[in-house]
């Protein structure tokens, strides 16, 4: 009976490490290539043959008009600090306003903010980039970080599900003793809504790093040391560069995933509390 | 559908009583209140609220000016979407070639646009000014307080204190998505595309031709009708398969890791969260090489046989096995890639729920004798399908959306045969939104582009629409407070 159970588990673990295997697979090839003395792709072992550091190297100390790794990862670093202030600033004043305040207008905007969802996000775009252009603001990081937050407002509704879930008996209290509705968002609500507001951050942060195709539309055009790290990498594999540049997009890959996955595993534990905390408590 | 209807009674009700209290106000004012009436600062000045009567006076100034001034010159056109083409004229005083005065259509389009906002905007402002200088006159008639500036400035940040907080965010989103979203519904209803580019060229009102194109209609362009049908196929199917796929692998995933025979479940989630974790543009790109017809895969296809027994059995004609490059294989690819990219997510998900069924449900389904099977399919899917069911939903309608997928993995690597497909610049493995992005990048077919859009959304909207009723339960949020 003791073996049968042995033997069930260590199937059970096996399995779990199979599809973690396949689920690596990718993964362990854009580690390993990044390392790789060949600069194309390579193409017939999975490891390289030689191993070398050059490809951090040129990434990183060496840029030449194709590859401009470190403007890129400035240029995303600033674009997504400024986005993320402005948005998440933007998220947790919509969440704190159609969640702890009754106004005759909330319910329309809620109604028009889930029809505006529908809309595919860059239907927009296109007359947005237009609208830019007439003020100059294509090809230009200002756009881009107008285009990132200008409408974050539209995705309050995680941080809403969360401030739904304090108490307002708080809140009534804190207006008995004649604080302001100001003075509770700032100093009741907020500082109770840590776990939310380390998710709206990061979630806002990492928006500029993910994305691909809207900086791909508002900075297409221009010089190669404005782009951000998505167009740059998507760059590096047009047709004509991919043998001379693919271990090196695969070693800028692997320089901007590091970061990336810090703030993504930080963020999933809230993640997970944010989307279904709301449902599940009722 | 009943809290539609009542939504949108409740929403009727509001306008009419909106212009209800204008009326009153209108009738029972005295001559100051009438007087806002051309005036807007008026009922203010006799009320002694002189800082807010300069405020509103300016801002009356300012919208007239805009108007008058500036609007007026584009608004008058908006009905041709102008009649002027551009030409050079060789000016004798300054002896060189200047442009003649032409009309930029889309400029016509898009201020037009704004100003119609403005206008609406304005109008509303203008009704509330007067109401809310009539509930002054009542407020001085009762003998009550009326605010100061101060105080009302203080109000800001009190009871009117959503006015400040949503603000900003509302203008961001009018004019980042629904002036923007309103342009290319109008673009739809336009010829706006190769041909007619402003400035060079006009563009103006062709009614619902695009739409009548699209749908298969209209001779000449029959191969959008042609292509359409397809797009909108796969891109259902996909949709369906992908949401499907991954719901159900995360749900699998997710008790497989939670299970109590799993050592180190901590380790094994993090394992997969590492996957989701690095950029899409990175991960799938990289896959994309993976299965590159000259890539690793097909590489090790060869060396074990499989490319060559495929060929025997007759499912491949070429040398190397076409994972991303032919329409069957790469459908059945994109939505295996997908199960990959977006099984941890669910798992994530899923792991959340799981961890919140309620504890002695299970323990007393356990002592009845219940098998593991039996409590899976009769009390956890329920459960989680209570508790997922609307973000189901929602993640069909993101699925249909799903752009990045489709486009990082076959642009440049999937070139469609089929001639018809190509003539409207589609192809096989297309979305409806990769589609429409390849047209207004590529082609600038802004028409076409646009009416897809609507479409797009119109499907979205249908399917929204049957999980509206579960999505917004407006009352259930007080129910925890």
């Amino acid at each position: 009976m003791k073996t049968k159970k042995l033997v069930n588990i260590t199937l059970h673990n096996l399995l779990l490490a199979f599809l973690a295997f396949i689920w690596l697979i990718p993964i362990v090839w854009l580690l390993v290539t990044s390392f790789s003395a060949y600069t194309g792709m390579n193409t017939s072992t999975f490891f390289p043959k030689e191993w070398s550091l050059n490809n951090y190297k040129n990434l990183l100390f060496s840029a030449d008009s194709v590859a401009q790794f470190p403007n890129w990862f400035k240029n995303t670093f600033i674009i997504a600090c400024c986005s993320c202030l402005i948005s998440s600033s933007f998220v947790l004043m919509v969440a704190y306003a159609t969640s702890c305040m009754r106004f005759k207008m909330r319910k329309p905007l809620m109604n028009m903010a889930v029809i505006l969802n529908l809309f595919p996000g860059f239907l927009s775009m296109i007359a947005v980039y237009f609208i830019l252009k007439t003020l100059n603001l294509t090809n230009n990081h200002l756009g881009l970080i107008l285009v990132y937050s200008a409408s974050s407002g539209l995705g309050y509704l995680i941080a809403k599900g969360f401030l739904d879930t304090v108490p307002a008996s708080l809140r009534e209290a804190a207006y008995l003793d004649g604080a302001s509705e100001a003075v509770i968002f700032l100093k009741v609500v907020m500082p109770m809504s840590k776990p939310i507001i380390v998710y709206t951050v990061i979630s806002s942060f990492l928006a500029p790093w993910m994305d691909f195709v809207f900086a791909k539309i508002i900075l297409n055009a221009g010089i190669s040391s404005q782009w951000t790290v998505a167009i740059g990498l998507y760059n590096m594999l047009e047709r004509s560069l991919i043998n001379t540049y693919f271990t090196q997009f695969c070693a800028g890959g692997v320089l901007v995933s590091i970061p990336i996955s810090v703030l993504f595993v930080i963020m999933q534990k809230f993640y997970v509390e944010g989307i279904t905390g709301g449902s599940v408590k009722g | 559908m009943e809290k539609i209807k009542a939504g949108l009674n409740s929403f009727g009700k509001a306008i009419a009583g909106f212009f209800k209290e204008f009326g009153e106000a209108v009738v029972k004012g005295d001559i100051f209140v009438k007087l806002s009436l051309l005036w807007m600062g008026a009922g203010y000045v006799r009320r002694k609220q002189y800082i807010k009567a300069i405020l509103i006076t300016i801002f009356q100034i300012a919208v007239l000016a805009f108007t008058f001034g500036f609007a007026m010159e584009y608004v008058s056109k908006f009905g041709t979407l102008g009649t002027v083409r551009q030409e050079s004229v060789f000016n004798i005083q300054t002896m060189k070639n200047e442009f003649n005065d032409y009309d930029h259509s889309f400029l016509i389009l898009l201020i037009s646009l704004i100003t119609f906002v403005i206008w609406i905007v304005a109008i509303v402002a203008y009704f509330g000014n007067v109401i809310s200088v009539y509930h002054l006159q009542k407020r001085a008639q009762q003998g009550l307080h009326i605010n100061t500036f101060r105080e009302d400035v203080h109000e800001l940040i009190n009871k009117k204190f959503h006015v400040t907080l949503l603000f900003l965010p509302v203008m961001g989103i009018v004019i980042f998505t629904i002036i923007p979203l309103l342009v290319m519904i109008l673009v739809a209803f336009t010829n706006y595309d190769q041909h007619h580019m402003p400035p060079s060229e006009l563009f103006t009102w062709t009614g619902i031709t695009n739409f009548i194109n699209l749908f298969g209609g209209g001779g000449m362009t029959i191969t959008f009708g042609y292509a359409f049908v397809r797009v909108l196929a796969w891109t259902l199917v996909w949709a369906f398969f992908s949401t499907l796929t991954t719901y159900i692998g995360g749900i699998l995933l997710s008790m497989l890791i939670n299970n109590k025979k799993t050592k180190l479940p901590k380790m094994w989630r993090t394992l997969f969260i590492v996957t989701i974790a690095v950029p899409q543009f990175v991960s799938l790109l990289l896959v994309r090489n993976f299965f590159a017809d000259g890539g690793i895969m097909n590489t090790i296809c060869a060396n074990i046989g499989l490319t060559g027994w495929l060929r025997d059995i007759g499912l491949i004609s070429t040398s190397y096995i076409p994972f991303l490059s032919a329409p069957i294989w790469a459908h059945v690819m994109i939505i295996l890639i997908n199960i990959w990219i977006g099984v941890p997510y669910q798992m994530l998900i899923a792991t959340g729920v799981l961890m919140n069924i309620p504890g002695e449900q299970l323990e007393s389904a356990r002592i009845d004798g219940a098998t593991p099977r039996q409590i899976f399919w009769n009390i956890t899917m329920p459960y989680m399908l209570f508790v997922t069911g609307p973000s189901l939903v929602t993640d069909f309608v993101k699925n249909i959306n799903n752009f990045n997928v489709i486009y990082l993995l076959t642009t440049g690597v999937f070139v469609t045969t089929n001639q018809a497909m190509a003539n409207s610049q589609a192809k096989e493995t297309d979305l409806l939104v990769t589609w429409l992005f390849t047209l207004t990048q590529d082609y600038y077919n802004y028409k076409m582009a646009s009416t897809i859009g609507i479409v797009v959304f119109v499907i979205c909207a249908a399917f929204t629409l049957l999980a509206f009723n579960r999505m917004i339960k407006g009352d259930r949020e007080e129910a925890f407070q």
